[in-house]
């Protein structure tokens, strides 16, 4: 539109129908018919500058019970429509949520992060620490301690949390910015008071920028011990995480040798945590036994041999193996780059071919009474995960959808203490999800409608595969507002988070806002 | 706008050109790095940071352009399209955006059906094509002149 255009100017199209006027306006009318829905669907799509989670999409009640008489309709999104506000009530506050204040504390630590320069397999990477090192401190405590965990922020500019991850903490405990607490910023400090009651296999890690910052290496173990102790010789904790691509355990890049006494015969226990977005395969060179998942026990597991465990984003997995008194060594095998190797010094064990056959925890192990009756449940939720283009943010792409809507026009799914809920969980969306649900354990069901029958197979890390259907039941026995995400932290800094709330409950936190909480 | 016409349907031609050499260079550069006994599985895929290999940029990179730029450039070339005042272009422009459209889909489906992946690199020949015919013929059709009168003055561009 150079020279010509200035000769003819637009409004000189004077006798409205006319071929000239044709001619401008149906190319007129033709952009503006491209362009003004995605516009639209641009503008719908931006979130405020400080928003409570309260007021992201639309609550969804379940099937099973009637919604609360006093709480509003399902509304759009961020219409300041709050779920958790029955009228004329005072709603609960997360931050009531805590343990006992008055109980002096049985096990204390304290936690220091810093943003550094990680070596890692002779690489020098950007990451952070706590307390000078990636992982941080094992902690490890007994069942009923009282741990008090005191973090200080030392230099990490974008604020940090702490989130104990698998651990059903009191819900101002679950540290996710913006909806149990603020991030803590630089100079600043927070106290963590849980009580241990859950004995297993659990981790902390940052839940503020956690996508980069668990990556980064802002993560720990931590292990719960029954009272009575273990049966297992030799105790293990195996955190495998990749720093930009390197393989480690326990932050090495190396294979884990713990050593053991020639002749002598021991029971191992590899407590492995898969701290990466991505799943991980787990076998051995002998047989093992799977004897805890996600921190809880197995009822009545079997030996298992020709066959690899699949452990999904954040989940945890208990495997028993046995060092023969013959000398040689046990090796589990953590991914094809990485191994545990328990057995005298020197000792090598050659890395065992990976299994094709995959360990069903579906079938594995013995029934046991799981303390609730999920057949009656008195909530049911969908929880169905899609892929589609759209625009999350203001930012176009192929986005994860949550019941067919897109970030943040997800459900809130509302329940009340004392349900039994269940949640049928599909994954339509072509690539794997770790699903992980904030202060609750739950248990499945069924997958791909084919019933489970055997040990309880309790979870707060579900790995869900493409084409596959969950369902999953717990009890609501633990008050507040929790998310429930997808635990391969790219896909939740991409929308894909959802949240748990009992009824009558609020947050007097911000996402963004001054303290710039950003959860994923 | 012609000149705007003929330069997107070029540019589009030569993002497909530039995607098919992102995806080799990470390609080889994925295989010299697992050939120097580096492990490749789901990990590394979502690991974040500093990448396992250089050329993982160019993975990184076809992924950018596919889901952004080469979207965005059809889309303009559509939109442009219906100012040219050109028999056809907007027809050209429009299938150029289909064969876009239909690349992308091919490439996401390719992550469950890798087959459907071999099609993806079977209908980047049809868009090179097809882009290149629609930037060509423009000039073509401003030769032989059947385009309206006052748009004569554009110069052709080659």
């Amino acid at each position: 539109m150079t020279g010509h255009s200035r000769r003819h100017p637009p409004h000189g199209c004077v006798n409205a129908g006319t071929p000239r006027c044709l001619r401008i306006a149906l190319p007129m009318l033709a952009t503006v018919a491209i362009v003004a829905p995605l516009a639209w669907l641009w503008q719908a799509s931006l979130v405020p500058a400080a928003y409570s989670v309260m007021d992201m999409g639309y609550p969804d009640y379940g099937v099973g019970t009637m919604p609360d008489p006093g709480v509003s309709g399902p509304g759009g999104h961020m219409q300041g429509q709050m779920p958790g506000h029955p009228m004329a009530a005072t709603p609960r506050l997360v931050t009531d949520m805590i343990a006992d204040p008055a109980r002096p504390a049985d096990l204390r630590v304290d936690l220091v992060t810093r943003k550094e320069r990680l070596s890692v397999g002779g690489r020098s990477i950007p990451g952070f620490t706590v307390n000078g090192t990636s992982p941080g401190p094992p902690i490890v405590a007994r069942q009923g301690q009282l741990v008090e965990v005191h973090l200080r922020n030392e230099s990490i500019a974008d604020g940090v949390t702490l989130h104990w991850h698998g651990v059903d903490v009191p819900n101002a405990m679950d540290g996710v910015a913006g909806v149990t607490q603020d991030a803590v910023p630089v100079g600043d400090e927070f106290t963590y008071r849980f009580v241990a009651e859950q004995t297993g296999t659990y981790w902390y890690h940052s839940h503020q920028v956690s996508n980069p910052q668990v990556a980064g290496g802002l993560l720990g173990s931590l292990v719960v011990l029954p009272k009575s102790g273990i049966a297992q010789q030799v105790d293990v904790s195996a955190v495998a995480h990749t720093y930009g691509g390197v393989r480690t355990i326990n932050g090495k890049a190396e294979d884990l040798r713990v050593p053991a006494r020639p002749g002598e015969r021991l029971r191992g226990r590899v407590r492995v945590t898969n701290t990466d977005n991505g799943l991980m395969k787990i076998w051995t060179a002998g047989s093992y036994r799977l004897i805890a998942v996600d921190g809880t026990e197995v009822h009545q597991p079997t030996e298992i041999s020709g066959r690899s465990l699949t452990l999904g984003a954040g989940a945890r997995a208990d495997l028993e193996v046995k060092v023969p008194s013959d000398g040689t060594a046990a090796r589990v095998q953590l991914s094809k780059a990485t191994a545990v190797i328990i057995g005298p010094p020197g000792v090598d064990v050659p890395a065992p071919p990976q299994p094709a056959a995959e360990l069903d925890l579906l079938t594995y192990g013995t029934p046991a009474p799981l303390g609730f009756d999920p057949a009656h449940p008195t909530r049911q939720f969908d929880y169905r995960i899609g892929r589609r283009p759209g625009f999350v943010k203001g930012r176009p792409g192929l986005w994860w959808s949550i019941n067919g809507r897109l970030f943040p026009h997800v459900p809130m799914y509302v329940v009340r203490e004392g349900d039994v809920v269940v949640i049928h969980i599909a994954n339509h969306s072509g690539e794997v999800h770790p699903m992980h649900l904030h202060g609750h354990h739950e248990v499945v069901l069924a997958r791909n409608g084919v019933p489970a029958t055997g040990s309880p197979w309790w979870v707060d890390s579900l790995n869900v595969l493409p084409g596959e259907t969950y369902d999953i039941a717990f009890v609501a026995n633990n008050p507040g507002i929790w998310m429930d995400h997808c635990h391969n932290l790219k896909h939740a800094a991409q929308g894909m988070i959802a949240h748990l709330m009992y009824e009558g409950f609020d947050t007097p936190y911000r996402i963004a806002g001054p303290a710039d909480n950003q959860p994923e | 706008m012609r000149t705007a016409y003929k330069v997107l349907a070029y540019l589009v031609a030569a993002e497909v050109a530039v995607q098919a050499m992102l995806i080799v260079w990470g390609i080889a550069g994925l295989g010299k790095w697992v050939d120097g006994g580096g492990v490749f599985d789901k990990a590394v895929i979502e690991s974040e940071g500093a990448p396992p290999f250089p050329e993982v940029v160019g993975i990184i990179v076809h992924g950018i352009n596919g889901f952004f730029v080469v979207p965005g450039l059809a889309l303009l070339l559509l939109i442009v399209s219906f100012f040219t005042k050109v028999r056809g272009a907007i027809k050209w422009a429009g299938v150029v955006f289909v064969l876009v459209i239909v690349q992308g889909q091919l490439g996401g489906l390719g992550h469950d059906f890798p087959l459907a992946g071999a099609l993806h690199g079977l209908n980047a020949l049809a868009l090179f094509g097809g882009a290149i015919y629609t930037g060509r013929r423009l000039r073509a059709a401003a030769a032989v002149g059947v385009e309206q009168p006052e748009a004569r003055t554009a110069t052709p561009v080659s």
